[in-house]
C-alpha cells in the first residue's frame, strides 16, 4: 500500500449511528447528521479470552 | 507416605496428596469402627496445600496394615451404597412408569 | 428341630442386642434440637465406646451392609429427592462433596471473540457463556491437558453468531442461538496457511463429532438471556467447552446443588390436649401437626408430618416447650440432588459413589 495514500477509515456517528468513511485532511463531521462526534469502530481481531 | 517409627509399627501418620475431608473424614470414621484402633484423626496442615495427614495408632497391629484394611472396608461400603441405590432406582421406575415427571414427594 | 449349633449361634446376637438405657440411646441416635441450641451434636463416634456394658457401637462394613436402605421418594429429568438410611454423616458428606466439586463436566472455558458491540462489556459475556449448563455427557470426553491440542475428543465447538438490525426493536439474545460446531472451530489462524493445506484453525479435529457421538450436542436450557442488543449490535464469537471439575471453577460442577437433611422427629413428652393442641397445629407454619379426635369433645395433637419439619423450632418456644422435643435421626439423610443437564441425576450420584472408590483404591494402591 502506498504510504502516501494512507487508507479510508470508517468511523461510526455517535448520534444517528451511520457510517462515515473519512481520509486525513477530511472534516469531522457525520454526512448524515452534521453530528461533529464520530467513533472509531471495534477491532475484528479474534480477542482470546478464559470463561471465568 | 508414611511417617512412623522403625521399630513401632503400631502408629504412624499417613500424608496423603490431592486428598481433603472428603476421603480423610470418611476414611476416620471407618478407623474408629475398628477395635484394634486405640486412636485415629486426620488434619490438613495448611488449606493451601493439598494434602491431609491421617494419624493411626493401634492395640497392636501394623497401622499400615489396619489403615488399608479402613480403605477396604470403606470401598466395600460403597459398593453396597451403588447396589442399593440403583436397585431403589430400577425399582421406583418400575413403580412409577409414566412418573418420571410427576412429583411423588406426597409423603410430607 | 434346631441343632445345638443354630441354638448357640442364637445365643450369640442376643447378648449383642443388649439395649443402652433409652437416654444414651436417644444421645447415641438423634440430636436434640432445643430452642437455643441443638445438643448432642457429636454423637458417639468409637465402636467400643459402650464395651464395658457389653454393647457394641460399631458399624462394620458387614453390619452397614445388613442396615443400609435407599428410599426414592421423587426421581425427574435433572432433580431427584432420596432417602439414605444407616450412614454416617462423614459419607454422606463425602458424596455430596464429590457431587458439587469433584465430577467431571463440560463447560465453555475457551472464548474467541471477534465482535462485541453489545453494551454488556467483554469479560462479563464470557463468564455469562462460562455458566451456561451443556447438554454434554463428560463421560464421551477427555481431559485437556495443558499441552494437548484441541481435538474432538476433548473440545466442543460453538459459535454465537447474532446481530441486531438497524432499526428494528432490542433483540433479547438466548442460550439457544449457541450453534454446535461438530467439524470443529471456523476461525483461520493468523499464521499463513501454505497452499496444499487446509486452512488451519483453532482446533484440530481429525473427523466431525457427528461420526463419534449419538445424538447433536446443544444446551441444556435455550431461554437463558446472554445479553440484549440494541439496533445496530452484533456479537460474533466461538466457544470452547472442555472437561473440568467443580473444585477448579463452580461452572463445571454439575449439580445446580446438592444438599442433605437429618430426617426431623417430633415427639411428645406429655399428651397435648384441648386448647393447648389447637395452638400447638396453628403455631407450626409447615403442618406438621394434626389433631385427632378421642370423641366425646377430647381432643389431642398428634405429629402426622414430622418430614415437613424446617426445624423452626417455634413448638419448643412458648407454652408447648415442656411437652415438645424437637430431634433429627443421625444416620437418616434426606438428600436431594439438582442436576444442571449433563448427567441425570441418579447417574450423578452413582458416580460419585464410584469416585470416592477409586479414591480408596488409589491410597492403598499407594499404600503397598
Amino acid at each position: 500500500m502506498d504510504p502516501q495514500q494512507p487508507e479510508p477509515v470508517s468511523y461510526l456517528c455517535g448520534d444517528c449511528g451511520a457510517e462515515n468513511t473519512l481520509k486525513p485532511g477530511d472534516v469531522i463531521q457525520c454526512r448524515e447528521c452534521g453530528y461533529r462526534i464520530l467513533y472509531k469502530k471495534r477491532t475484528r481481531r479474534i480477542v482470546q479470552y478464559e470463561a471465568r | 507416605m508414611e511417617h512412623g517409627s522403625v521399630t513401632d509399627s503400631t502408629a504412624s501418620t499417613f500424608s496423603i496428596v490431592e486428598e481433603d475431608h472428603t476421603l480423610a473424614n470418611s476414611v476416620r470414621f471407618v478407623l474408629n469402627q475398628d477395635p484394634r484402633v486405640a486412636f485415629c484423626g486426620y488434619s490438613i496442615p495448611h488449606p493451601a496445600d493439598n494434602k491431609v495427614n491421617i494419624r493411626v495408632q493401634t492395640t497392636g497391629d501394623p497401622a499400615k496394615d489396619v489403615l488399608k484394611d479402613s480403605l477396604q472396608d470403606l470401598m466395600v461400603m460403597c459398593q453396597h451404597v451403588r447396589g442399593t441405590f440403583d436397585t431403589a432406582v430400577t425399582q421406583f421406575r418400575q413403580n412409577n412408569p409414566t412418573g418420571m415427571n410427576i412429583d411423588q414427594n406426597k409423603k410430607k | 428341630s434346631k441343632s445345638s449349633k443354630d441354638t448357640d449361634d442364637d445365643h450369640e446376637p442376643k447378648q449383642q442386642e443388649k439395649k443402652l438405657p433409652e437416654h444414651l440411646e436417644v444421645q447415641r441416635t438423634r440430636v436434640v434440637c432445643k430452642a437455643d441450641a441443638p445438643v448432642n451434636t457429636e454423637g458417639f463416634q468409637y465402636a467400643s465406646a459402650f464395651s464395658a456394658m457389653g454393647i457394641d457401637n460399631s458399624v462394620s462394613a458387614e453390619k452397614f451392609c445388613k442396615n443400609f436402605k435407599v428410599e426414592i421418594s421423587r426421581l425427574t429429568e435433572d432433580d431427584m429427592e432420596f432417602d439414605m438410611i444407616g450412614i454416617d454423616a462423614s459419607i454422606a458428606n463425602a458424596f455430596r462433596r464429590i457431587l458439587i466439586a469433584e465430577l467431571p463436566t463440560m463447560a465453555i472455558e475457551k472464548v474467541l471473540m471477534v465482535d462485541n458491540t453489545s453494551v454488556i462489556a467483554d469479560e462479563v459475556l464470557l463468564h455469562r457463556l462460562g455458566l451456561i449448563p451443556l447438554d454434554a455427557d463428560p463421560r464421551h470426553f477427555e481431559y485437556m491437558s495443558e499441552n494437548d491440542v484441541p481435538n474432538e475428543r476433548n473440545t466442543i465447538v460453538y459459535k454465537l453468531h447474532v446481530s441486531c438490525k438497524k432499526g428494528s426493536p432490542w433483540l433479547t439474545v438466548k442460550s439457544g442461538d449457541l450453534e454446535w460446531l461438530p467439524e470443529g472451530s471456523r476461525l483461520p489462524l493468523a499464521s499463513p496457511a501454505q497452499s496444499r493445506d487446509k486452512q488451519k484453525t483453532y482446533t484440530s479435529f481429525s473427523r466431525s463429532q457427528n461420526d463419534i457421538l449419538e445424538k447433536p450436542l446443544g444446551v441444556k436450557f435455550k431461554d437463558i438471556t446472554i445479553a440484549r442488543l440494541g439496533p445496530g449490535q452484533a456479537i460474533e464469537l466461538e466457544v470452547h467447552a472442555v472437561k473440568g471439575m467443580g473444585k477448579v471453577h463452580a461452572k463445571w460442577s454439575p449439580v445446580a446443588t446438592a444438599w442433605y437433611r437429618m430426617f426431623p422427629e417430633v415427639v411428645f413428652r406429655k399428651e397435648i390436649k384441648g386448647d393447648n393442641a389447637e395452638k400447638l397445629v396453628k403455631k407450626c407454619p409447615v403442618n406438621v401437626f394434626d389433631i385427632e379426635d378421642l370423641g366425646n369433645g377430647e381432643k389431642r395433637a398428634v405429629v402426622a408430618r414430622p418430614r415437613a419439619c424446617t426445624l423452626c423450632r417455634e413448638c419448643v418456644m412458648g407454652p408447648s416447650r415442656e411437652q415438645v422435643e424437637l430431634r433429627r435421626v443421625r444416620d437418616h439423610f434426606i438428600f436431594t440432588i439438582e442436576s444442571t443437564g449433563g448427567l441425570p441425576p441418579e447417574a450423578l450420584f452413582t458416580e460419585a459413589v464410584r469416585i470416592l472408590e477409586e479414591k480408596c483404591e488409589r491410597v492403598i494402591s499407594e499404600l503397598s
